[in-house]
């Protein structure tokens, strides 16, 4: 996703003239292109994470619209009081994006998987979330960023179980969108939702392990606060279904699971998959954490038929 | 700059925004007396001679805001109903500065070390983006100089060759549980901020003339940082250096001794 995004945000720098890009000294064979274009309008904060919140938010603060760009964990959790005080507080338009969301850098260890993320951004007042699905949903999330007067956070990633399925539909403004719909309305069914990329385990458990032959609608969430009441194909699924089986690449306290359970009617079954952290915790690629933490196509598969017979 | 400083004015100026600061703790029975007193010469000499309508202050050390508050309200840029709301239920002069709520305070402080990186991305702004000769000053306390954040904006700051950026230090020496001296030690303090890449002056903070001298100096590339060294509660004896005063309320008593030595002072510098 870091080069749909460097794309999608080179945009928005040549079209908006108050707008400017920030960094934590990240970036390294991706951001040389704005370097060199930009000029001033393009700081290196250095590894300074609280400075650099707060010399955006300053810079805010004089009526200028700024990128700020790290990996998802440093971007977020060194400097949450910057977040929260400098920037949500003000409702300034900082842009935060976080590279590496997840398991997205596995092997590099612990404190760079970024697994509370939106978790911690969510709570923030004034606070808007995007994840996208997929790289080819990027673009989207960055124009709808681009637009807010307020906070937002932008969080990249790249799924051990990537697809290239194309989506049915997208809503351009919620973002949400359907990657499959149930061959029989009539029969129970169940409504499989992924946050951001993790809608990516059940694309792959669609097309290669079976998710396919069960009565699923699926749907990738995008955005936060969550707006079901403009998801109309969403909402018509959940009402019918009453049965959801959410996906997503972050823990389970405080995550979007969380969030989409409170918002849903209590009638509801709906079971989480979600990230942990273990205490005989190994380490390695992102697959090998999803592995270990039984988030795979396989899991879900099974706890969409579970769920099923259950109905 | 004022080219004819005129002290004794700006005294009567500091004077009366001290009475009008320990009324206000008085009547709301609320703390941070002495880290108000310490920072209201600074204040004045500020709003006074230093900042210029397009210039910014960020109060790093945001638990000076009711002496920022009172400078405010005497230089005509807070009205009477507006500071009569102080510490009161639906007030915007909360205890610590509130975002987005008066146009005098850009940026809402309390949490310590926000300040100066907020002043820096704003005199980077103005100096690299917009192109305008506004400049920023903020004012921390030395106390805060412990959080690594200021230091960052310090980096930050020096490399970027703000020098339309100064940072004034109200340095009474003492911090939440004790002297600063005691719990981390900031000294040789200058040459921290020289180091940084600073241009530096030291002065006594409650000496008018002393901190237009500390200002005087030819502007290099680089940003100014002024160690205005300060006696916390200064003007009341009884709460002159000491760190109970940062958070004791007065009671009548304390306050009525209060004002006399504020009369006293007056009478015997203005005789």
């Amino acid at each position: 996703m870091r080069v749909d995004f460097v794309k999608a945000v080179e945009l928005v720098l040549a079209r908006d003239a108050d707008a400017l890009f920030v960094t934590g000294d990240l970036g390294f064979n991706a951001l040389e292109g704005l370097v060199a274009k930009y000029g001033k309008r393009f700081i290196n904060a250095g590894v300074a994470e609280q400075g650099m919140i707060g010399l955006a938010a300053g810079i805010a603060l004089t009526g200028k619209r700024p990128w700020v760009y790290s990996i998802a964990p440093f971007a977020t959790y060194r400097c949450l009081e910057q977040i929260r005080n400098d920037v949500c507080l003000h409702q300034l338009p900082v842009r935060i994006v976080g590279n590496g969301g997840g398991y997205t850098y596995g092997i590099m260890g612990s404190t760079h998987h970024a697994l509370e993320d939106l978790a911690v951004l969510k709570v923030l007042p004034n606070m808007q979330l995007f994840f996208p699905c997929a790289n080819d949903q990027v673009a989207a999330a960055v124009a709808l960023q681009a637009e807010l007067d307020g906070p937002s956070y932008l969080r990249l990633a790249v799924s051990a179980y990537s697809t290239e399925r194309t989506p049915l539909s997208e809503h351009p403004l919620t973002l949400t969108r359907s990657y499959a719909t149930r061959a029989d309305r009539s029969k129970p069914g169940v409504t499989v939702i992924g946050a951001g990329h993790g809608v990516q385990v059940a694309l792959r458990a669609l097309a290669a392990h079976g998710l396919d032959r069960e009565n699923v609608d699926v749907f990738g969430v995008a955005r936060f606060p969550f707006r079901l009441a403009e998801d109309s194909a969403l909402l018509a699924s959940l009402l019918e279904t009453k049965n959801v089986v959410f996906v997503e690449e972050h823990y389970a306290a405080g995550g979007m699971g969380e969030s989409m359970k409170l918002a849903l009617p209590q009638f509801t079954a709906f079971s989480l998959m979600s990230a942990s952290y273990r205490p005989d915790q190994r380490y390695g690629s992102a697959a090998f954490h999803m592995q270990q933490t039984q988030l795979t196509p396989e899991a879900l598969v099974m706890l969409v038929q579970t769920q099923l017979r259950a109905t | 700059m004022s080219e004819g400083l005129e002290p004794a004015a700006l005294a009567r100026a500091a004077l009366a925004i001290r009475r009008q600061f320990l009324r206000m703790h008085h009547e709301a029975r609320s703390g941070h007396v002495g880290s108000g007193l310490s920072a209201i010469d600074i204040l004045t000499y500020l709003y006074s001679e230093w900042l210029r309508p397009n210039d910014q202050f960020i109060l790093s050390k945001g638990h000076g805001a009711s002496s920022l508050y009172a400078t405010l309200h005497h230089f005509g840029k807070l009205s009477d109903a507006e500071l009569a709301t102080y510490y009161k239920d639906d007030t915007l002069l909360p205890a610590h500065p509130a975002p987005r709520g008066v146009a005098a305070i850009p940026a809402a402080t309390g949490s310590l070390g926000h300040g100066l990186p907020i002043a820096a991305g704003m005199a980077y702004s103005y100096r690299y983006l917009r192109s305008t000769d506004a400049r920023v000053a903020c004012l921390l306390s030395d106390g805060e100089c412990n959080e690594g954040s200021t230091w960052e904006a310090a980096l930050f700051a020096a490399h970027h060759r703000l020098n339309n950026l100064t940072v004034f230090v109200d340095a009474n020496g003492i911090q939440g549980f004790g002297r600063t001296e005691d719990v981390l030690t900031l000294e040789p303090f200058a040459k921290k901020w020289e180091a940084f890449g600073f241009d530096v002056s030291e002065c006594n903070g409650h000496d008018f003339a002393a901190l237009h001298a500390a200002l005087a100096e030819p502007s290099t590339h680089r940003p100014r940082c002024v160690i205005a060294r300060t006696v916390k509660g200064k003007g009341v004896s009884f709460m002159e250096n000491t760190v109970d005063w940062h958070y004791w309320p007065m009671n009548d008593a304390h306050y009525a001794q209060a004002l006399a030595e504020l009369d006293r002072a007056e009478s015997e510098s203005f005789r």
